[in-house]
């Protein structure tokens, strides 16, 4: 009798069951499916029920390693909350954790080993048992290391199949290509690392800090979906009077928490960052003292190479280890004569030009100023879409109103072809504007454990020297397009669609494979194109008493997680996956018999910060803090006696390994494909970007009916792109270019830029009407990022679409 | 007397959706049922916002039983299923309800959902707090501010779960209850307040 | 049993759909109320209207007979019979109607064991019952002829029944929670709407009985009736443009939500309807003297009351649910995924929607089905057997009944 808008169409329950349906039949496991009512023990067989509790530390692949205390009841998960600590604090948890309640007894859970009987990808299983499947794969890792030789067997482990992601086994035990570099969230670490400041671009101090810090700029950052648990030090630093600055192409719910919030057109956030430091060397809003004492600018620098002045050095690492590196020169103030920087009682001048014995040298500094002229505020206005004022007041407020933090997301600007110099840009604003070394001050990703120190009493388990990885040529992302040898793949988790772009392109790869098995928990999207396919427990199974050891830095704690449930259906742990495949080779015995034995090996010699944590005290707690965490709630400083992990003990900011391609210091270029000026966008003009969702880590929790209520494969448009297509809340639309397509749900927002279409990342290709994101994501590899720590990395957001009704 | 409520602090509130889920688990709530919802007020997409970009605002307002002093549901009931506690809570005796859903047309806030068919549960099994009733089909259930849990002196479960502590709770007769202070200092308000139900559910931003 | 046995088509029918209805309703108590259109937006569907509906077609008869009564309308007087069987059919079938509607039927006892004596909908079961009592007492005396008790039931049961479609109307109109249906006029507008509709189901059954040769009306009553059923008319017309001036000079946002929704939105088609067809046409037509001779035009018009009356029901009892107090996304969580299925809507909602399921429909007409069957029932034993009795006694002079 009314009509309604339909909000999320295709997410009913009705549409789930009918999709679960489909993909029961299409695995042709219509008898191997179990109702969950099936494995349950029928509640009425015990009359008063009985209760127990079980800690565990989980998830850990948003990083927040919450510690949780799960209910049990008549061998049910009920409840999980967060746990209370020693010193009776509580832990933190949000809806991902606690959504475990039904996402771990999900339907859409591999539930025994299976058989691919169809065309890979067509999804056609048999189920098998377990010994046929380890068998079969270990017949197959075999079969091709006589063929193709040693190096020919690929194996990766993801956070999500794995139990246990202390320990990977196979890959030493079995001399297995792991896949060189990851690809993943190292976008502007290859740019901020090599100046000291970041560490695989992880900030040095922790989120904790930032109660600490007057002005928090935030560049693609959400921790309000993202990381959630630690919210509060965002709200805490905010209640203190900190000015909250966000830079993000929409308005997401941290924006609309931030004093300001910067809309950059994506891919863009260089120009903003290089405008800033363009406004604070004009205004003079820089740190003369702090670019003095502790940063590389006062260096000399012969003006026609571009070499920095210095003598061949060594020293020797913390490891021991001897490093070769230059020893540079300044131009001392005092003497009025050029000095290494570890002579005594030097004045280093960052101003000036001198000719030394014929040569014209001058220092970074001025080299800077004058690289820097060109991005002006006017300039950076122009490609970023914000006004000039926008621009010089963020560059004011970071300078002028510290300390400041300077806190990048993984998710957005990382994930562009030129993230590599959006990191060497933010080391550079930071480092000018004396916002390092201090309290509340810093540069990189907060998430980490920054400052606080990790376990310490920890014993590894070692394997002999004789078992290790090959030496690893391609990068997993690089195999389809870079000649390499694999001929059979194991990996635990779908690293295939989610650790790589343009899927198609990755799918046809793995087609060509002679074999290729995988363990996961749920269906996940590359799970159709496996031979084989082993169901893996979730973090809250275990056939022992006890499933792992983890620790969690943000809370300073180790945790040895305590079997919450026995193991659903016939999935197995991973390590004990793993044995049972070495034991095929012979080799069983380098693997941990059991969950206890490897905890145990752990903890036999708990020292230092873990002073008192020994397996039967972590047994009967669940979880200890670290000795001393105390001094770390109020926030640590990184860097406290400005001393900083490079050679030279200074905050490196001019690249000389870069010197070739000009970039030294950073030059603004445009991302690969994402820019408006691309000639491809007059066919694809809509910039695809992809973040973070409260009700995904990646594609994880895709399977979870508690949040299909709310959420599915949805791309959110703006409503002026909308009106172009005649597209309206609800309908699906097809979104393609040259590498693929997929069709989805569309939902007008106005939080999203017009231009631009955003989505949460991936999702397990089953819940889509066709296709899935990956199949348009950008798969480009940047060719100088080869030569720096993390190689290229996977520019997912740089992407151009077109979009239609479908 | 006692008047146990929640104040919530709407500059806090992230819309995570950690209260959302928190009390779906603690209260074995169904598929298709909640008690408890955080919506971005005034929008028409979760997430969305007002106004044209980049000049944007949205507001998370996180809406369950507002436990009313002058509750609508509470009078219109026929078989006095709905009651006030001595703790000042709005409660539904399960037994009691006939199903004639007079008080869901009565509740100004629609925070009351009803059991049109026999609950489904995803996990089928009894999830949540101890004690919690079962519910069956047929009847009308909300938040119950987890009376199983603030019977044992606990916070609810999305007050003890919020990542941001956005909630506060306890004891509004109390003056020197957090909730009371927290409403006397940032001037809380109540929703719909020209409606008269005089709701125990304050706001403040 | 006379009419069953002249009927024997419609009766065959008519069991069917009572077999039907009844074959539902127990089929949606298996079920649960998840085989209706409705869900938590629109938490009261079809069975709701219809228990309205008839609670206020029961009005008609009992009004005009004890009218008769009560202010000595002799010419009512003819009619009083029918219309009280009308009546009682009418409010046994508005009590069916929120049995049915009721979740969780187990526990209706409850209502006796722990009342709440501010509840409207337990005023208007007791209010409900007690019209039934006067309806039956009413009547057994006609029946046997009981002349003086039917004066004093009389007494009653007009004010009962003015009663009985007030607090129907409170149900709605206390509720400050719906803008659309908090109002003081509101019981005024379901005792006229009672009044106009319950008329045009009198004449209508009227003309039908006089068709049949079973009851014959004089002409001239039929005209005066018609002419109270436009008067009716034009009251409700009055009260309900009252009621939306009211709620559309100050302007208010709700205000404004509601009357768009009537105007323009999802419900608008049955507000327009109502007023043209339920409202202008009958009473353009009933207004002139000559066309309420016209039977075949009283006829028509008491259609359109009926249909009129019928529709507002629908737009004044779910226009209020379209759009919530507290607006925002996701919205209200619908509950019924069934709902969902009909409607198309999903698991939750922004604006509320509803529409009837076939079960719902079935069940609604298996319970008229019961109604019309009820009619001819005691029709056939109060009117035709009592008329062939007396027919036997002799005395042309009382020609209400034809001999059959």
């Amino acid at each position: 009798m009314s009509d309604t808008k339909s909000l999320s169409h295709g997410l009913t329950r009705r549409g789930f069951l009918k999709a679960t349906g489909a993909a029961a039949g299409t695995l042709g496991l219509a008898g191997a499916m179990t109702a969950t009512s099936d494995w349950l023990a029928p509640t009425t067989a015990i009359a008063e029920p009985e209760e127990r509790k079980a800690l565990i530390c989980h998830q850990f692949h948003c990083l927040s390693s919450c510690g949780l205390e799960c209910t049990v009841r008549d061998g049910r998960m009920v409840l999980i909350e967060p746990q209370t600590f020693e010193d009776g604090t509580k832990g933190q948890i949000c809806l991902r954790g606690i959504s475990e309640i039904q996402h771990t007894y999900s339907v859409d859970r591999i539930q025994t080993p299976l058989k691919r009987v169809g065309e890979r990808g067509e999804g056609k299983f048999v189920q098998i048992s377990w010994d046929e499947a380890i068998k079969t794969v270990a017949d197959a890792i075999k079969e091709s290391k006589e063929k193709y030789g040693e190096d020919s067997f690929f194996f990766r482990k993801s956070t999500e199949a794995s139990s246990s992601h202390n320990y990977e086994y196979l890959p030493k035990l079995l001399h297995a290509d792991t896949g060189g570099s990851w690809g993943l969230d190292r976008g502007q670490a290859n740019g901020s690392d090599p100046s000291g400041l970041t560490g695989n671009g992880l900030a040095k101090n922790s989120t904790k800090d930032w109660q600490n810090a007057s002005t928090i700029v935030f560049l693609g950052y959400n921790p309000f979906e993202s990381s959630i648990t630690w919210s509060d030090n965002f709200t805490k630093a905010k209640a203190n009077g900190a000015k909250m600055i966000l830079v993000d192409i929409r308005f997401s719910p941290t924006a609309q928490k931030c004093d300001a919030w910067l809309p950059v057109i994506p891919g863009t956030d260089l120009a903003l960052i290089l405008g800033a430091i363009n406004a604070v060397i004009s205004n003079e809003w820089y740190d003369a003292e702090h670019i003095r004492n502790y940063t590389s600018l006062p260096y000399l620098v012969n003006v026609e190479t571009g070499e920095i002045l210095g003598k061949p050095d060594s020293k020797t690492d913390s490891t021991g280890k001897t490093v070769e590196f230059k020893m540079p020169m300044i131009w001392d103030e005092a003497s009025g004569s050029p000095k290494y920087i570890n002579e005594d009682g030097i004045e280093p001048a960052i101003d000036g030009s001198w000719n030394i014995d014929g040569v014209e040298y001058t220092t970074q500094w001025e080299l800077l100023k004058k690289q820097m002229k060109q991005y002006t505020p006017a300039w950076a206005a122009g490609v970023t879409s914000l006004d000039e004022q926008q621009i010089v007041d963020l560059a004011d407020v970071f300078a002028n109103n510290g300390p400041s933090i300077l806190a990048f997301g993984f998710g957005g600007p990382d994930k562009y072809a030129n993230a590599d110099l959006l990191g060497h840009a933010n080391a550079i604003f930071a480092a000018i504007t004396g916002n390092t070394g201090k309290k509340g001050s810093g540069v990189g990703w907060y998430g980490g454990g920054g400052g606080i120190p990790s376990a310490q009493g920890m014993t590894a388990w070692k394997m002999p020297d004789e078992f290790k990885t090959v030496k690893n040529k391609v990068a997993m992302y690089d195999m389809p397009y870079k000649e390499n040898n694999i001929h059979c793949a194991l990996t635990f988790g779908d690293c295939f669609t989610l650790e790589s772009g343009s899927a198609n392109n990755m799918l046809d790869w793995v087609k060509t494979l002679d074999f290729f098995a995988i363990c996961d928990i749920y269906h996940s999207s590359a799970v159709a194109y496996a031979d084989i396919v082993l169901p893996a427990l979730s973090k809250f199974e275990s056939a022992e008493e006890v499933s792992d050891v983890r620790t969690g830095r943000i809370a300073s704690s180790v945790y040895l997680n305590q079997k919450v449930i026995d193991p659903l259906f016939e999935a197995k742990g991973d390590r004990e996956i793993e044995r049972l495949i070495a034991a095929e080779f012979g080799l069983e015995e380098y693997i941990p018999e059991s969950n206890v034995q490897l905890a145990k090996h752990m903890l036999q010699n708990p020292t230092k910060n873990m002073e008192g944590m020994t397996y039967e005290a972590l047994r009967e707690k669940g979880s200890m803090r670290f000795k001393g965490y105390e001094n770390y709630l109020t926030g640590e400083t990184a860097f406290p006696n400005q001393t900083y992990p490079t050679n030279t003990g200074r905050i490196e900011l001019y690249y000389e390994n870069l010197l070739d391609l000009g970039l030294a210091f950073p030059e603004y270029e445009t991302p690969e494909e994402a820019y408006r000026e691309n000639p491809k966008a007059s066919e694809y003009p809509l910039m695809f970007v992809q973040g973070k969702s409260r009700y995904r880590i990646h594609a994880y929790y895709s399977a979870s009916t508690w949040f299909q209520e709310y959420f599915g494969p949805v791309v959110n448009i703006n409503p002026q792109d909308a009106e172009a297509r005649g597209i309206a809340t609800g309908d699906d639309v097809r979104i393609w270019n040259d590498r693929g397509e997929f069709v989805c749900t569309a939902l007008i927002n106005n939080s999203i830029m017009p231009g631009t279409l955003f989505m949460a990342e991936t999702t397990y290709s089953q819940y889509y009407k066709e296709g899935f994101l990956q199949n348009v994501t950008n798969a480009y590899r940047q060719e100088r990022c080869y030569d720096m720590k993390f190689g290229p990395q996977i520019p997912f957001n740089d992407t151009l679409v077109e979009m239609k009704k479908a | 007397m006692t008047r146990l409520a929640q104040v919530i602090n709407l500059e806090n509130c992230i819309g995570c959706q950690t209260c959302v889920h928190s009390c779906k688990m603690q209260n074995n709530v169904p598929m298709e049922l909640t008690w408890n919802r955080v919506l971005s007020e005034g929008e028409d997409v979760l997430d969305g916002s007002t106004g044209v970009f980049p000049n944007l605002t949205r507001t998370y307002l996180p809406i369950a039983c507002q436990m009313c002093q002058n509750a609508a549901c509470q009078r219109v009931c026929p078989t006095g299923a709905t009651y006030k506690d001595d703790k000042g809570r709005v409660l539904i005796d399960y037994d009691k309800c006939i199903g004639c859903r007079m008080c869901m047309a009565a509740c100004p806030y629609n925070v009351r959902v009803f059991n049109w068919h026999e609950p489904v549960r995803d996990p089928d099994f009894n999830y949540g707090g101890k004690g919690v009733p079962v519910r069956p089909k047929g009847v009308v259930e909300k938040c119950t501010l987890c009376k199983e849990r603030t019977d044992e002196g606990l916070d609810p479960m999305c007050v003890q779960n919020c990542p941001t502590k956005a909630r506060i709770y306890g004891d509004l007769d109390d003056p020197n209850s957090e909730a009371s202070k927290a409403i006397r200092e940032h001037h809380a308000y109540v929703l719909l307040e020209e409606q008269g139900t005089q709701p125990s559910l304050h706001y403040f931003e | 049993m006379e009419l069953f046995k002249r009927n024997k088509v419609l009766t065959a029918i008519l069991a069917i759909l009572v077999v039907a209805g009844v074959g539902c309703w127990i089929y949606q108590l298996a079920t649960g109320l998840t085989v209706t259109g409705m869900n938590n937006g629109t938490s009261w569907g079809l069975y709701i209207t219809s228990f309205m509906f008839f609670v206020g077609l029961s009005a008609g008869g009992l009004i005009v007979a004890s009218s008769a009564s009560v202010f000595h309308i002799e010419k009512f007087k003819q009619v009083a019979l029918p219309a009280v069987i009308l009546s009682t059919v009418c409010i046994c079938l508005a009590g069916m109607f929120v049995l049915i509607d009721l979740g969780n039927i187990a526990n209706i006892w409850r209502l006796f064991v722990s009342p709440n004596p501010t509840s409207p909908l337990l005023w208007d079961i007791v209010v409900i019952t007690c019209y039934l009592v006067i309806n039956i007492l009413y009547l057994v005396n006609m029946h046997r002829g009981n002349d003086h008790a039917v004066s004093i039931i009389s007494r009653f049961a007009l004010p009962v029944a003015i009663l009985v479609h007030s607090v129907t109307a409170w149900i709605f109109g206390l509720q400050i929670s719906m803008e659309g249906w908090y109002s003081a006029i509101l019981a005024p507008i379901f005792v006229a709407s009672a009044m106009d509709s319950g008329l045009g189901l009198l004449l209508i059954t009227l003309v039908a009985l006089n068709a049949l040769k079973i009851f014959e009306t004089p002409k001239k009553l039929i005209t005066s009736l018609a002419g109270l059923m436009a008067t009716c008319v034009a009251v409700d017309a009055f009260f309900i443009f009252c009621e939306l001036l009211t709620m559309a000079y100050p302007g208010t946002e709700a205000g404004n939500i509601i009357l768009s929704e009537l105007f323009a939105g999802p419900t608008a088609p049955f507000f327009w309807v109502e007023v043209i067809v339920g409202l202008v046409v009958p009473f353009v037509l009933m207004v002139f003297a000559k066309n309420r001779e016209n039977t075949k035009l009283v006829v028509f018009a008491s259609a359109c009351v009926m249909l009129g009356v019928f529709f507002k029901r629908i737009w004044l009892l779910f226009t209020s649910f379209i759009t919530p107090n507290i607006f925002g996304a996701p919205g209200i969580i619908a509950g019924s995924s069934v709902a969902a299925h009909t409607t198309g809507i999903d698991v939750f909602v922004l604006y509320s929607a509803y529409a009837p399921t076939a079960i719902e429909i079935v069940v609604v007409l298996g319970v008229v089905a019961l109604g019309v069957l009820g009619f001819m029932f005691l029709s056939s034993k109060l009117i035709v057997e009592k008329g062939a009795m007396k027919a036997k006694k002799a005395s042309a002079s009382e020609p209400a009944a034809i001999k059959a």
